[in-house]
């Protein structure tokens, strides 16, 4: 990486419109439910209408004897042919394809039909006719906690899936010691990423060869593939997944297991090609990847001089049916647990607790989001409490930039950062004494305007570490999450850049490789193409997720690139007749240092490479091609007592997001006078796109604040199932932001960089709801819950007041 | 199964001859029959807009009109918005704006836009833009490069002075 | 999400949408715009035996002037209304009532008839057709009869309306000469149902007295409330008190239910705050001549 760094860079830190885009723009982006293959059936799902309930009788004789219908299959048949599907779950808690005995959630499948077209398989699950003896549900965590509780998983003895408390410094001599101390009990409810293409696969049994197809919209296929090709009982080397372009994940299509293994097994039942695609109530209900769904009893201890010196967290996850990625939610927020702060020590207890809900699983912030939220409501508390600016007091205990790397008590390292420099950038950003003084005014007037500030971490490049160092004997400790790169220079010396994962999913996996590529080789973007492998070809790969994938998957270009450009500089120094090391890459060509008439252009040279052997000295392989597999540069063990984590996501990037809100406190509605967001995340690849997920992250995290809820009845019923109730915010209900970036560069990632990706929704709940409380001050109230309603503000208001509306 | 109907529709300027099922919706037989894949599905229950196509000109939910009710009408998709693989000035500044991240709401935004600026060649305020956009659901950009294009997009296609 | 297999009929004109309603005995279902209709079956939440698209009934696609007052076919598409001069001289009540109906693509199609017969307790063109004091034409093989719209809403999605019956036109009566308007709405997202919805006319004579006054809510109960409020405002100066008093009674008479989006406590206590600020408008729309 000597080499990239004295040079000025070309290509990287420009807005260099999207090359993906073409295609989109067009309506040609080839998304799951757009392919079609000769002969493909269609599927659809029969969904249990119980939370809780013991499957008594399945006659699907009726459905089957529908004209256009192939095949109808039920549990019994997944248990006869499948293994549960995959989880990252301790102890016996299975998850079949299609329920087995009793349904666990209202949504779970219970049956499924193939047929001629989506129209016929669902008229055909309208004739399936279940049995069921409903069984009492349980949707409450701390009812599910309770001696006696109707049991989700009997063989599991309890509803607690999971509990300890992690102890990282001297937490009770800090709080012994510590002036003052705040405490509250906080919640965060469930919502989703809710990407407007849902969830789809298209299953391809050859029966000739045994070998089974799965074209999806999953992330990190080969990741996982070994997994999916175990639940389907069929050798790994015989599942060829093929990446397709996803319309949205944010998390979502992560580690996507239903649906493809849906697709699949459909297609080995009925012998012919068959598309799965959710819809949008398939989706809300059963999707693989709710978001967290906390309940929080925190306590902060802090000095008289705003000295924030401990942390103790309580936490109750309402985890719902299957716990298919484990705690590891909670491992991304233990990266980050002290945020931007000094905070010498922290406890931390979970309690993972499982109920008749739909699972979880990863959401823009896998977790860290909702600590985010919770340490800035918290920081908020203690300002409240000494009377201290808001912004002062982070000012006071912001890690200082000449103490990085710097270790947390949980043991992760934070890479570099100027919290200040950024804080200062967003003041004068947002104009922050124009407010202030505006505010005064307001309240003066009877108006009630708020501004919030929050400081916060986005922890980057995830390491796996974080999905078992909640055991003392994990049973699967893995420690790789590899990503890799193939760049091939065809015979006319134009560039093909292979990935081995689905990296596209609205991000710009292409648009990054395009730069990067560009900058090592110094070539015109035009002449590079991006492509991607099918998991029967693909190297080890782990997918866009936890913001890793622009870091890594420009390590292993960068890594990709050294070996190419050195076998090229071996070829071009044997026709130039100098050594390699006098050789440098410039505009499209390979020439001598010092003397530029002399150089041969990669054309010329790949055309060499290929056709040309006896040209080439005697150790060169005919072709022009290299790859590199790159594994995560700085990941460390936790001790075995776990009292120190380890280092499992040391790229951190830091942003602050300040918001200006007036609230009608009549209605409880509010508009925007202003929203600011100053992000760091070390050198930046792309500004545009950068700006991009901080704007779409920021109003998903508006989304969650303020609008999107899973909201179950005491029956397990869920009573936001459609677009209708679920709420995905509009264009006309978010601000405009005004973004402005700081540039910190990581000393351990290629090129300084680190992950950007989920942007925006790490820190916009934080802001806006210390605006709303800031602007409902003069009533004394505390936000402590999410979504932030109308409703609930008037609710509020009129209880502060002693019930008077 | 309910009778099926001969339709005759125009999209994008061709003629097509049809046998439906009433129930099929304009989507499907858009997507499914004609392979004009780039109109998407997004909630199939009118909210998300994802699935919006002009039909006589008006932006329309194709998963709230059946195949059978664009007999003898106009529809314009967005494999229509521009020949010969060109770009429209929307779709152009689309891209140079970065007004789409995932793509699955673009076809739905450029159509929407461009009946919107049919109707408001100078853009008018941000406010209306997003007034007019508010019935696509976008869960990627947060809106605003969106907003920033189509005004750009406007200035483009207004007549030299 | 498909919906499940229909029989389909297009009739050209009115007798023969009058024909299929009688042989179909309640079993058809007329599509109009079908932005509410066409949901509900895609999600088969309505099975209907027969659709009867009404969409190419020429007859009913239209906008009459009538004196002073307007009558609309009931395949008057919502976004017409907000193009449409006569209504915006005529109707701004209609006009700001309709700009909170969804989005561009349901106002396209969304026609009067179909919002109306809808009966949605939280729709806006309900609660606006009961204010103006709307007549609803309703017709049939065996004839038409006239309908006060506010007699026409009977309870949540249902109508006056029988099953053979269409819902053909709406007759506007002029409002008279110093009638001011105001409708306000609260929803979750824009475009959203109401969580509460009013509409309020006012009308002072020139010395600024108050001779009419109609309230109306929606999003509150099963149908548009109308709220009595002429015993508190005729005959005096509609004062900042006297149209706080009016509002209060707003929130005392109806009856809201809870649900996910809003506590009923808050949809009452939004009514009250929303009747008081739609009087206002009104009243100073009326104009306050002295």
């Amino acid at each position: 990486m000597a080499e990239v760094a004295t040079k000025r860079p070309r290509w990287i830190g420009k807005s260099m419109p999207r090359v993906e885009d073409l295609r989109f723009l067009r309506g040609k982006g080839r998304y799951i439910d757009d392919l079609k293959l000769p002969n493909m059936a269609h599927a659809a799902i029969l969904r249990s209408p119980y939370a809780h309930a013991r499957i008594v009788r399945i006659d699907t004789s009726a459905a089957e004897r529908l004209p256009g219908v192939y095949k109808v299959v039920t549990g019994k048949d997944v248990a006869e042919r499948m293994n549960p599907l995959p989880t990252f779950a301790v102890g016996p808690i299975y998850q079949h394809l299609l329920a087995v005995d009793k349904v666990r959630y209202a949504g779970e499948a219970v049956a499924a039909v193939v047929a001629e077209n989506r129209y016929i398989a669902e008229d055909a699950c309208d004739l399936i006719e279940v049995e069921y003896e409903p069984l009492p549900p349980v949707v409450d965590p701390f009812e599910a906690m309770e001696p006696g509780a109707p049991l989700v998983h009997e063989a599991l003895g309890s509803n607690i899936a999971y509990s300890r408390t992690f102890t990282f410094g001297d937490v009770e001599g800090d709080f012994a010691n510590a002036d003052h101390v705040v405490s509250a009990r906080l919640r965060w409810p469930r919502s989703s990423a809710m990407p407007m293409e849902t969830n789809g696969a298209i299953g391809d049994y050859d029966e000739g060869t045994g070998t089974l197809t799965i074209y999806a919209n999953s992330m990190n296929f080969t990741y996982f593939q070994w997994l999916i090709a175990t639940s389907l009982k069929i050798p790994a080397s015989k599942l060829k997944v093929v990446p397709i372009n996803a319309g949205g994940s944010f998390g979502s299509k992560f580690f996507m297991h239903k649906v493809p293994t849906m697709a699949g097994f459909l297609s080995m039942v009925a012998g012919r090609p068959v598309k799965y695609v959710e819809d949008r109530i398939d989706h809300i209900l059963n999707n693989d990847h709710c978001g967290s769904d906390r309940y929080y009893d925190v306590s902060l201890a802090f000095d008289n001089d705003g000295t924030l010196r401990s942390l103790k967290i309580d936490c109750v996850d309402d985890y719902g049916a299957y716990l298919q990625f484990g705690t590891g939610t909670h491992g991304n927020a233990l990266a980050q647990v002290v945020g931007p702060y000094r905070i010498q020590s922290v406890q931390y207890k979970l309690t993972a607790v499982l109920t008749n809900k739909n699972q979880q699983g990863a959401y823009r912030g896998f977790g860290s989001e909702v600590n985010n939220w919770v340490l800035e409501r918290m920081v908020d508390l203690a300002a409240r409490k000494l009377g201290m600016d808001r912004a002062e007091i982070r000012r006071k205990n912001f890690i200082r930039p000449e103490q990085f790397p710097y270790k947390i008590p949980t043991g992760n390292i934070y890479d570099s950062g100027n919290y200040e420099g950024v804080l200062d950038k967003a003041l004068k950003l947002v104009d922050y004494e124009y407010w202030v003084g505006e505010r005064e005014r307001a309240r003066q007037e009877g108006r009630y305007l708020g501004i919030g500030i929050v400081t916060a971490q986005e922890r980057s490049v995830f390491s796996s570490t974080e999905f078992w160092f909640w055991f003392d004997q994990p049973s699967f400790p893995v420690t790789s999450s590899p990503e890799s790169a193939t760049i091939t220079i065809d015979p006319t010396g134009k560039f093909v850049v292979t990935l081995h994962s689905l990296a596209f999913w609205g991000n710009s996996p292409e648009t990054v490789v395009t730069q990067v590529v560009a900058e090592e080789f110094d070539v015109d973007p035009s002449d590079i193409v991006v492509t991607y492998a099918d998991s029967q070809h693909a190297l080890p790969g782990t997918g866009p997720g936890g913001s890793r994938f622009t870091v890594m998957v420009t390590g292993a270009l960068v890594g990709a690139s050294a070996r190419l450009k050195e076998k090229i500089k071996k070829i071009a120094a044997h026709e130039l007749e100098v050594s390699p090391d006098d050789l440098e890459f410039s505009e499209g060509k390979v020439r001598v240092k010092g003397s530029p008439d002399r150089a041969l252009t990669l054309d010329q040279i790949a055309l060499k490479a290929y056709m040309f052997r006896l040209d080439l000295p005697e150790d060169i392989e005919s072709g022009l091609e290299a790859s590199y597999t790159y594994d995560h540069p700085y990941t460390t063990l936790p001790s075995a007592d776990r009292k120190d984590l380890g280092v499992f996501y040391p790229f951190v990037g830091h942003a602050c997001h300040i918001a200006v809100v007036e609230v009608d406190p009549e209605t409880g509605q509010f508009t925007y006078h202003k929203y600011a967001a100053v992000h760091d995340c070390g050198t930046v690849v792309n500004p545009m796109t950068l700006h991009g997920h901080i704007t779409g992250g920021a109003v998903q995290g508006l989304g969650t604040a303020l609008f999107e809820e899973y909201v179950y009845d005491e029956s397990g019923q869920m009573l936001t199932a459609s677009f209708m109730d679920y709420l995905v915010p509009t264009a006309m209900d978010v601000p405009r932001f005004d973004i402005d970036h700081q540039e910190t560069p990581s000393p351990y990632t290629p090129y300084g960089i680190k992950g950007g990706g989920e942007g925006g929704r790490m820190m916009s709940p934080g802001a806006i709801t210390a605006a709303l409380e800031d602007a409902l001050e003069p009533f004394g109230v505390r936000i402590t819950e999410l979504p932030i309603t109308p409703s609930k503000i008037v609710g509020w208001i009129q209880q502060a007041r002693g019930g008077q509306a | 199964m309910a009778e099926k109907h001969a339709i005759t529709v125009t999209v994008n300027g061709r003629l097509y001859r049809a046998e439906v099922e009433p129930r099929r919706t304009l989507a499907d037989f858009l997507r499914e029959d004609l392979n004009l894949v780039g109109t998407h599905l997004g909630c199939e229950h009118g909210v998300c807009g994802n699935c919006t196509v002009l039909v006589d000109g008006k932006s329309t939910r194709s998963c709230l009109m059946f195949a059978v009710q664009a007999d003898g009408r106009e529809v314009l998709t967005v494999e229509g918005l521009a020949p010969n693989g060109d770009l429209h000035p929307l779709q152009r500044a689309f891209w140079e704006h970065h007004a789409l991240q995932c793509g699955f709401c673009t076809p739905a935004m450029l159509l929407t836009a461009y009946e919107y600026l049919t109707t408001r060649p100078d853009a008018g305020t941000d406010e209306e833009i997003r007034e007019a956009i508010s019935g696509v659901l976008c869960r990627c950009t947060g809106y605003q490069n969106i907003v920033t294009a189509i005004r750009a997009a406007a200035k483009q296609m207004a007549p030299s002075p | 999400m498909k919906p499940v297999a229909f029989d389909y009929y297009r009739p050209t004109s009115v007798e023969e949408v009058h024909a299929l309603l009688a042989s179909h005995g309640g079993g058809g279902k007329i599509l109009a715009g079908g932005q509410s209709l066409v949901p509900l079956l895609n999600m088969r939440l309505a099975r209907p035996a027969a659709i009867i698209d009404i969409n190419r009934v020429a007859a009913l696609e239209y906008l009459h002037a009538n004196g002073d007052g307007l009558v609309l076919g009931a395949l008057t598409r919502q976004q017409s209304l907000l193009e449409n001069r006569a209504v915006a001289e005529r109707y701004p009540l209609l006009v700001e009532a309709v700009r909170y109906i969804g989005h561009r693509q349901i106002r396209n199609w969304g026609t009067v008839g179909g919002s109306l017969a809808h009966a949605d307790p939280a729709a806006e063109l309900p609660v606006t057709m009961v204010a103006l004091d709307a007549e609803i034409t309703a017709s049939s093989a065996r004839g038409a009869r006239a309908i006060p719209a506010r007699e026409f809403f009977l309870d949540t999605l249902t109508t006056a309306l029988e099953p053979d019956e269409l819902l053909a036109s709406v007759r506007l009566p002029a409002l008279s000469p110093g009638t001011g308007w105001s409708f306000l709405e609260v929803s979750r997202r824009h475009g959203d149902f109401a969580l509460v919805a009013v509409a309020a006319l006012v009308t002072r004579d020139e010395a600024g007295v108050c001779t009419d006054a109609r309230l109306v809510l929606g999003g509150v109960g099963p149908v548009p409330q109308v709220v009595e409020v002429r015993d508190l405002l005729i005959g005096q100066q509609p004062t900042p008190d006297a149209i706080a008093a009016a509002a209060d009674v707003a929130g005392a008479v109806i009856e809201p239910a809870s649900d996910v989006h809003a506590t009923a406590e808050y949809r009452r206590h939004v009514a009250r705050v929303l009747a008081r600020r739609a009087l206002t408008t009104a009243v100073e729309r009326a104009g306050g001549r002295r």
